[in-house]
């Protein structure tokens, strides 16, 4: 089959593969075990690695997608950056979204990996922490035009030099940095690296440096040869396709262009997006790093889910991003909605792969949408700040032999993220749960539907109550698209009943600020797009979901072609024909 | 004569392990019926009586304690053929059962579909009610919403309701009120309130372990008053008890109560033997393995005390039950070599179970597995596979890993076995990691018990990867766990949500032990009603704690008069030091609050159990039993190498030998690398560690 270099051993390979899995995720029980910030423990809001002395990803576990690539590009910068000035005991702090960060508010810490005097290896943690300084709590500031309003930049530094915890440097940075907890935290990431240094130290003293070294390369090679072959697999050609982002957080009604070509040459892939949106002058804005991590993320959705995440997986991938544009912003732009583009990003690679391999695309996902509560509760008052997961998670886009994912989320977290518990979540914060459940006629109609969203409704019992809204999809247009005659998925929106009756619908993104307390907040999460023609539904498929209530009688006969008896709820096989046949 | 009896009803085989008063004891297998396996039961207690020489009647009339361990809830949940369900639930939040937090576990797979949900929506009925989290009833219930979900329950013809209603661990008023009316209009049906079976705050867990309660509790009924008319019809009156996923067992009366508790229980009973089998060495810390046909299971025990947890999956549905914390993974004698797309070997999960079977078995297998990896290297014996009732095909074996693995590798066939055993303890080792050292453990610190019929060729080379210094063998590594349901006692978990500060001020005194004294009466009741003695009942108490602020809790062992007279120091204090050994890190010194979310009692009623025999000492040299020499693949030679073979079925107390070496049981084979040194324990137990 293929030509082994005598002195590599692929048994070798395949244990060494295995090693590297079982350090990161080593690394990751490590913090979700030792961390403190609910997006770290609970979200899982982070990202463990190892890489190689180049930089290069000897294997990663990211908990949730969108950091798929968050950690490799800022790996190679702080080799470049340091140059021979890294010794044994160093430990490095980054963020900068200008010198490779995906986005301030996830900080990441590298530390080298030496074998004697010699660079072996860099074990990296990155995790999105609780507050990273900047004008607002949280980090995610609307309002924000420039980067310094969203965040303290932390460019390369070491804040442990040669095993000496340097205290000027620590103080400087959590001197800019709003909650404790965060100091802890980065400590808990600093202890997930040691973890992962004592794994690679192990093997490399187990097998020898230059054994470890080729056997590696074969490991990159293997990768990148299933990679290629699944990408040999797609037909050549260019494929186009568009997708918009709406509003950007200060002109009603303002629209971004995603303008995305990929271009499939043999085993090689190029991601192109000459002629998107220039950068905005608000937060829509996202960095490289952001924008090649959506890329990527999406990729891994159209392959085999099962090829080893190692820098073999990155080399036929090319992602040409215009500096300047809104998915490469130039200094000093305000980014923190890079990572909420993720969805617009990947409905137009979904779109434009359609063209090549329609049976490993989906249709659209529902866009994220959240609110995030910020408040005293009296009951212990005490400050609080509510997420509001359990709100946000819509239906992802239906798929060749495969409905949507009903209340999965956004798809930088492709199901990664969990909806609160509803006894924990009335216990902790001051909110009392009318409603969760999911919603009639959400998803997309298809022959494969989408994910079906969800509605909540819940009274606001806090006081001092602000919410933060953040995110897309509640315009008309950006519903989950529907593919191959699949339907669109229902949108999303947010609403605020005060106690007076007034109502309020709220932007996609602003700061709603003195929400009164006895306040209901409504949310729907929309449902994905559906996969194919309706009417090729399987009748029975169409029945249970009415018998469920997933689907209403109307959408059955409208959308799917599906009469049915309501008293009975059954099936009305001839009026369904009668219906059916008619159009084609 | 009185006879304890321990029946392990596996996926392929059904052990059984026959103990006598003196301590004599005989081990008997045949295989399971998986369409009712109680006539497997029934047919290993005639051979049983055969093998005595009388029959069935007279035999069963003396055996006095029979302990099962059963999986009919288990496999109808994994197959899907549970009991048609209803529930009934507050308004608005009919859906979370389904929803399950909205967590897909393949992140990047857009095939992978959620599991079937246990009960349709349709059937998952909505009742206008509500109580808020302290327990005030916001909503009093509206009847009418039950009476109509009876009469949807009826027309469907539901065997059994499943009632969870929001916060009905605080007050259970309205469930209660729900569940009586239900069992007025569906007599007929097993019903199950949440707060009877666990009134414990999370309603998503809740809800999924009451369904899942609900769901088998007509299945369990069903198999075991079959059981129970055939074994009394055969002359027993004897006591039954039923093995439970926490490690303990339960009378068959009393299990019907909480059925979901014999889900995962298949393993439950390893750890319990191994306390027994260690306990003559003064070992409290090791970890057990069982290596099977298709899956391999992991447990680890400190201090005695095997690790439990409350954060159960079935077929992806949660159990919260406390139950042992056993970690499973598709890796056994049966588990299928494959290349992915890059040319890297992997093995398993798949296997190609008892049939068709690996290769070697000639079964029409065609694909290689581990068994036949092991055959290739020798350590298997083609002649003397189940003490040479089956006969293995090594041209087939041979085949089937050129084919798939050593041709595209362009290896020879050799190597290729050698990469698939070698994979395999790797793959083992890693389970074996995440019980331990992930969860703060040094495996090193540890002795290994390695049971299961093909464990103990691979136990050296897994303990080597991990560099576990010491392990054990038990003699009958085959019904180990058919040994270790001889061995326990009755066990009852029960608990009460109470969510506080713990401050002085903020605890509320008289809550706290009233709810003492209602789980002390939950233990005493149930222990009553089997026949425990007073003197035989042991009651602990735990406290599920966390920093305030956090998110998950920390389970701790807490005395009952820390929790009568509040002794706040010393519950915090046991808090700090058990968060501080699980996560490395306690947050003493920074003066955090701590809150209470649960408290827990187990309720123990002691068994008599059976006292295995030490056996007489049998000399030293065990160079008598070398029957034989063969080649077998030494791993550190990468060659082969004429070794001897020994007759395990032979050896006992005293008896040592060096490797390298085989010793050939009936059941199991053991590999001895050169290097290592075994010695039999009193209880003919091996125990093989390096030499130093």
């Amino acid at each position: 089959m293929h030509a082994n270099n005598d002195s590599i051993d692929p048994i070798l390979a395949s244990v060494l593969q295995r090693r590297f899995k079982s350090i990161t995720e080593e690394m990751g029980l490590t913090l979700l075990r030792t961390t403190r910030s609910p997006i770290l423990n609970e979200a899982r809001d982070f990202v463990t690695g190892i890489y190689d002395h180049n930089g290069r990803m000897l294997e990663q576990t990211e908990y949730i997608p969108i950091l798929a690539f968050a950690i490799q590009p800022v790996c190679q910068k702080i080799i470049a950056y340091f140059g021979d000035d890294i010794h044994p005991g160093d430990v490095i702090l980054h963020n900068d979204v200008f010198t490779g960060g995906n986005q301030n508010a996830d900080v990441a810490v590298f530390k080298p990996v030496f074998h004697g005097e010699r660079l072996v290896a860099w074990a990296a943690c990155k995790g999105h922490q609780a507050d990273i300084g900047g004008a607002v709590a949280g980090g995610y500031n609307p309002e924000a035009r420039e980067v310094w309003q969203e965040a303290f930049r932390i460019t390369p530094v070491k804040i442990v030099e040669g095993g000496k915890l340097r205290k000027d440097v620590w103080d400087l940075v959590f001197a800019n940095i709003r909650y404790d907890i965060v100091a802890e935290d980065i400590k808990a990431q600093m202890g997930g690296c040691v973890v992962g240094e004592r794994g690679i130290k192990g093997l490399v003293e187990k097998y020898g440096i230059e054994k470890f070294r080729s056997h590696v390369e074969h490991l990159f090679d293997t990768t990148e040869k299933m990679v290629r072959s699944e990408i040999r697999s797609i037909p050549d050609g260019t494929y186009s396709a568009q997708s918009l982002v709406y509003y950007d957080g200060i002109h009603d009604g303002s629209e971004m262009l995603i303008n995305l070509k990929v271009i499939v040459n043999g085993d090689e892939i190029t991601f192109d997006y000459a002629g998107s949106s220039p950068q905005t002058e608000g937060f829509v804005n996202a960095p490289y790093a952001a924008t090649a991590s959506a890329v990527l993320l999406t990729f891994l959705m159209l392959i085999n889910p099962d090829i080893p995440h190692n820098d073999g997986i990155l080399r036929p991938i090319r992602i040409d991003v215009p500096e300047g544009s809104f998915l490469n912003a130039r200094f000093p732009a305000a980014t923190t909605f890079g990572n909420s583009l993720t969805g617009p990003n990947s409905d137009a690679i979904f779109k434009a792969m359609a063209k090549a391999c329609a049976e490993k695309v989906t249709a659209g996902w529902n866009r994220f949408l959240g609110f995030t509560i910020t408040g005293t509760d009296p009951r212990k008052n005490r400050p609080y700040v509510d997420i509001l997961f359990l709100a946000l998670k819509g239906g992802s886009g239906g798929t060749w032999m495969a409905d949507g994912y009903d209340h999965i989320g956004l798809i930088n977290c492709a199901g990664g993220i969990l909806a609160q518990d509803y006894e924990m979540f009335e216990i902790q914060d001051p909110h009392f749960l009318i409603k969760h459940e999911y919603l009639t006629d959400s998803a997309g109609a298809g022959r494969w539907r989408g994910g079906a969203g969800v509605e909540t409704e819940f009274t606001i019992r806090g006081t001092s109550i602000t919410g933060i809204a953040f995110g897309d999809g509640i315009e008309e247009e950006s519903k989950a698209f529907g593919i191959f005659g699949g339907k669109e998925g229902e949108l999303n929106s947010i609403t605020l009943r005060y106690p007076d009756g007034t109502i309020r619908k709220v932007k996609s993104k602003e700061i709603v600020r003195n929400i009164p307390k006895e306040t209901v907040f409504s949310q729907i999460a929309g449902g994905g797009g559906g996969y194919g023609d309706p009417f090729e539904r399987p009748p029975e498929k169409v029945l249970e979901d009415v018998v469920n209530g997933m689907i209403s009688l109307e959408k059955a006969k409208t959308d799917y072609g599906v009469v049915i008896n309501a008293s009975e709820m059954t099936l009305d096989m001839a009026e369904t024909r009668l219906i059916r046949g008619a159009k084609a | 004569m009185a006879y304890k009896v321990g029946v392990d009803v596996g996926g392929t085989f059904t052990d059984f392990l026959l103990m006598g008063e003196s301590g004599s004891s005989s081990v008997f297998k045949v295989l399971s019926t998986p369409e009712d396996p109680s006539i497997g039961v029934m047919r290993g207690f005639e051979e049983m009586a055969a093998s005595f020489g009388t029959d069935k009647m007279s035999f069963l009339s003396s055996v006095e304690i029979i302990v099962h361990g059963t999986t009919v809830t288990t496999n109808a949940v994994l197959t899907g053929n549970i009991s048609r369900t209803g529930l009934l639930t507050t308004r608005g939040f009919r859906d979370a059962l389904q929803m399950r937090r909205g967590i897909r576990e393949e992140t990047y797979n857009n095939r992978y579909l959620p599991p079937s949900p246990l009960v349709p929506r349709y059937l998952r009925v909505p009742v206008t009610e509500r109580t808020d989290c302290d327990g005030e009833i916001s909503t009093r219930i509206e009847l009418a919403d039950v009476e109509a979900g009876a009469q949807i329950f009826k027309i469907n013809h539901l065997d059994a309701v499943a009632i969870c209603f929001m916060h009905s661990y605080a007050n259970k008023e309205n469930e209660i009120t729900a569940a009586e009316r239900i069992r007025k209009l569906m007599p007929e049906a097993y019903v199950s309130a949440s707060s009877e079976i666990m009134p414990q705050v999370r309603f998503y867990d809740r809800v999924s372990t009451t369904v899942l309660n609900a769901a088998v509790g007509p299945i369990l009924n069903r198999y075991l008053s079959n059981l129970i008319e055939k074994l009394e019809v055969s002359g027993f009156i004897g006591v039954l008890l039923i093995m439970q996923s926490n490690g303990g067992v339960t009378s068959a009366r009393v299990v019907t109560e909480l059925p979901a508790s014999t889900l995962l229980s298949g393993p439950a009973a390893a750890p319990v033997a191994g306390i027994a089998y260690t306990a003559i060495h003064g070992v409290r810390d090791f970890i057990t393995v069982d290596m099977g046909g298709t899956s391999f299971d992991a447990a680890l025990i400190k201090d005695g005390e095997p690790i439990v947890t409350n954060e159960g999956r079935v077929n992806r549905q949660a159990l919260a039950l406390p139950m042992m914390q056993i970690n499973t993974i598709g890796a056994g004698g049966g588990s299928i070599a494959w290349l992915d797309e890059g040319g890297l070997l992997r093995m398993g999960p798949k296997s190609a179970g008892a049939k068709p079977g690996p290769a070697c078995y000639g079964l029409g297998g065609t694909d290689p597995t581990c068994s036949d990896a092991n055959l290739m290297l020798g350590f298997l014996n083609e002649e003397y596979f189940a003490g040479g009732k089956m006969k293995l095909d090594r041209g087939r074996a041979e085949t089937a890993i050129k084919e798939r693995i050593a041709s595209p590798l362009g290896m020879d066939v050799v190597k290729a076995a050698y990469g698939m055993y070698h994979i395999m303890n790797v793959n083992m080792a890693s389970a074996i990691r995440e019980i331990s050292i992930r969860r703060g453990f040094d495996p090193r610190e540890f002795l290994l018990v390695c049971a299961g019929g093909a464990g103990p060729v691979h136990a050296a080379m897994i303990a080597e990867e991990l560099e576990i210094p010491q392990i054990m063998i038990p003699k009958e590594s085959s019904i180990f766990c058919a040994a270790g349901m001889l061995l326990s006692d009755l066990k009852h978990d029960f608990v009460r949500t109470y969510h506080t500060v713990l401050k002085k001020d903020g605890v509320d005194l008289e809550r706290l032990r009233g709810i003492v004294k209602e789980l002390l009466a939950d233990g005493n009741e149930v222990l009553s009603s089997e026949r425990i003695s007073s003197d035989r009942r042991i009651f602990r108490f735990a406290a599920d704690l966390r920093y305030v602020r956090q998110y998950h809790e920390v389970s701790v062992a807490v005395e009952m008069e820390w929790l009568e007279s509040y002794r706040e120091d010393s519950i915090k204090d046991a808090f700090h030091r058990q968060h501080d050994k699980l996560y490395g890190y306690a947050l003493k010194d920074e003066k955090t609050d701590v809150e209470l979310v649960n408290i827990r009692i187990t309720a123990i009623g002691l068994t008599d159990k059976p006292v295995f025999p030490k056996g007489a000492f049998m000399g030293s040299d065990a160079e008598e039993f070398v029957k034989g020499k063969r080649p077998v693949f030494i791993p550190s030679l990468m060659d082969f190498n004429e070794i001897p073979v020994y007759d395990g079925d032979r050896m006992g107390f005293g008896h040592f030998l060096r490797g390298a070496a085989i010793i050939e049981q009936v059941n199991t084979s053991i590999f001895v690398p050169p290097g290592f040194e075994v010695t039999c324990d009193e209880y003919g137990s091996y125990l093989m560690s390096p030499i130093n």
